[in-house]
């Protein structure tokens, strides 16, 4: 097991890095930028490096800062949580290079799995069902035409290189797809560098279900069931609960096989998620794999009982996995709400600044995982989320009672938070019946909906 | 705080000259802030000797005002460390430092190196003056914003 890890992160997770390591025994060297100084989940870190100014990539997105705090600090990891470079192939070859261990899997796993059209060419050697669509990249109008033809519409138009729903367009008609594909192109193009787009078949009112996967570097590839994150605000996850209402033993059976074998296909090892969406007829669709931690990974451990964090930790020093796939279950029903700094009423834009009073809920089944704290400055910097509610209970019922208790409780004054939607979907008659899909919150809230399908949640 | 460390900074004191020491121990994160000079003005003296150009503007201050406040003034402006890295004083283990208190400097002048990533990278003043005090020890880690050099 590592001696000492840094973490190349900032607030919630990486206090949940500090947590995980810190009950291991493993020494923490938490890095920031100017804007997070003083925050006080530094203080639980054993030793804090300031690597750089406030804007991303002058601190938290900077290799040479960060492989240079590792290297003065000593450590022998780089955990790199969700985000910033967790996904950055070429830094987790330079942590390799620099003979530090990157907690995740491979670079040249990262990069298989990074572009979309070969990642779906993995899915379909590996038996897995992808959405149908063009094999490989559309290069002109003609070609998209004839594809989307044989697709039937509506089809969607998705960027090789994207994510976050940039890139992305759905066409449901002739003049659309050929906007629609050239506009992709250049969003594409300015977004990632990258013009190459393909086609596929748009799923309609489909269902995000997402399975974790632990590898270790011994080849073994375990899945720990499904979330469900079919609350979405414009590709953004809201609420993400596990088990999924909607899957029945035999079809989490053949997803969660799914996913291990598309796993073992990419020669993963350490956390990771393969995500699909499932239409109303119950068939699944391969989306793409997430090469990290997700925010979300706390779902898991509340109905698995298994610290995912911890696991990322062993498994990155060589352990190998120490449970089968038989000795997991899922226990009870867990629901999580993120909690973020928005303004509803100003079409949820983040609402940065001082916190008054932060009182977070407690009591029975309730975890909450945040920085947050009366007197805590949210940096306009970052992204919004100030923290992770959660709970579990024994069903889903009990889960969302506990969940609505537990928001009544939470005192955020100061910035403006989703508390209060996320109350209103918590009491939402197509919530509690579990008939939503990913498009619940724009129809319902009023929310302007997103230019793309909201698919490629983060 | 033991006896004995009492004592021994008391005498620390006595000698550096020092009217006040404070010491700010973090579990080991050791802070030292050390003010000189209360009533008495030694420091101002210094100030004289050395700065021959900007004398003529410190002086009569130093002199009219002698009070602790008179110390930051003194101090110069700090120079962050542009980045995170190991700082080097000289361009090599047995070389002269790149600048010692004292050494004018100007815009292109070498203050010293920070490796970060096996490289070495020559942090230039970017502005004209004199060095005051060298904050970090030969060798020593900085982080990004830390002050590496007083300048004034």
């Amino acid at each position: 097991m590592f001696r000492r890890v840094l973490i190349a992160n900032r607030g919630e997770i990486a206090q949940r890095v500090i947590r995980a390591c810190r009950e291991l025994g493993i020494e923490t060297v938490a890095v920031y930028s100017q804007a997070d100084a003083g925050a006080l989940y530094l203080r639980q870190a054993d030793e804090t490096i300031c690597i750089g100014a406030p804007a991303g990539d002058r601190s938290y997105l900077h290799i040479p800062s960060i492989i240079s705090a590792a290297e003065i600090s000593d450590v022998e990891a780089i955990h790199p949580g969700y985000g910033f470079l967790a996904e950055n192939f070429h830094f987790a070859e330079v942590c390799n290079s620099c003979n530090i261990h990157f907690i995740g899997p491979d670079p040249e796993t990262i990069e298989a799995l990074g572009h979309k059209a070969n990642a779906r060419a993995m899915a379909v050697a590996a038996g897995v069902p992808v959405v149908p669509g063009s094999d490989g990249a559309v290069e002109d109008e003609t070609q998209a035409m004839d594809v989307a033809h044989e697709l039937g519409y509506p089809v969607m138009i998705k960027a090789a290189a994207g994510g976050g729903g940039r890139g992305m367009r759905i066409a449901r008609n002739d003049p659309s797809l050929v906007s629609g594909f050239h506009a992709a192109r250049a969003e594409a193009k300015a977004a990632f560098g990258d013009e190459t787009v393909y086609l596929e078949k748009f799923v309609e009112n489909p269902r995000h279900v997402e399975f974790q996967i632990l590898g270790d570097m011994q080849g073994n590839v375990v899945h720990l069931f499904e979330r469900d994150c079919s609350v979405q605000r414009r590709h953004q996850k809201l609420i993400e609960e596990s088990p999924s209402p909607h899957l029945t033993p035999e079809k989490r059976a053949e997803m969660g096989a799914a996913a291990v074998r598309m796993a073992k296909a990419a020669k993963y090892h350490n956390a990771g998620t393969v995500e699909f969406l499932v239409d109303s007829r119950g068939d699944f669709y391969f989306i793409e794999v997430n090469a990290r931690i997700q925010v979300e990974h706390t779902v898991t451990e509340m109905v698995t009982g298994v610290d995912l964090i911890q696991q990322q930790l062993r498994l990155a020093s060589g352990e190998p996995l120490s449970f089968t796939q038989e000795d997991l279950t899922q226990t009870g029903h867990a629901i999580e709400c993120r909690i973020n700094a928005e303004d509803p009423d100003r079409d949820f834009q983040p609402s940065p600044g001082l916190i008054d009073l932060f009182v977070p809920p407690g009591g029975p089944g309730v975890r909450v995982d945040s920085h947050g704290y009366s007197g805590y400055r949210i940096p306009p910097n970052y992204d919004s989320m100030i923290g992770k509610l959660l709970a579990h209970r024994s069903d889903r019922e009990q889960a969302i009672r506990t969940m609505i208790r537990a928001l009544d409780e939470f005192v955020v004054e100061g910035p403006k938070t989703t508390i209060p939607l996320l109350r209103k979907v918590m009491t939402h008659p197509d919530f509690r019946t579990s008939s939503h899909d990913t498009g619940f919150v724009e129809r319902y809230f009023g929310a302007r909906p997103a230019t793309a399908p909201a698919r490629e949640a983060k | 705080m033991e006896l004995r460390l009492i004592q021994r900074l008391v005498r620390m004191m006595q000698k550096g000259e020092l009217t006040e020491l404070e010491l700010d121990d973090q579990k080991e994160g050791v802070r030292l802030r050390l003010k000189r000079g209360g009533d008495a003005p030694p420091t101002p003296v210094v100030h004289v000797t050395q700065g021959a150009a900007a004398a003529p503007v410190a002086l009569p201050v130093a002199a009219a005002e002698p009070a602790t406040e008179a110390a930051p003034e003194l101090a110069g402006t700090p120079y962050t460390s542009p980045m995170v890295g190991t700082f080097y004083s000289a361009p090599a283990p047995d070389a002269d430092p790149f600048v010692r208190p004292g050494t004018r400097i100007e815009p292109d002048t070498v203050l010293c190196i920070i490796e970060a990533m096996k490289v070495m990278n020559e942090i230039k003043a970017e502005t004209s003056g004199e060095i005051v005090e060298v904050l970090v020890e030969n060798g020593e880690p900085v982080e990004f914003g830390q002050p590496l050099f007083l300048i004034k």
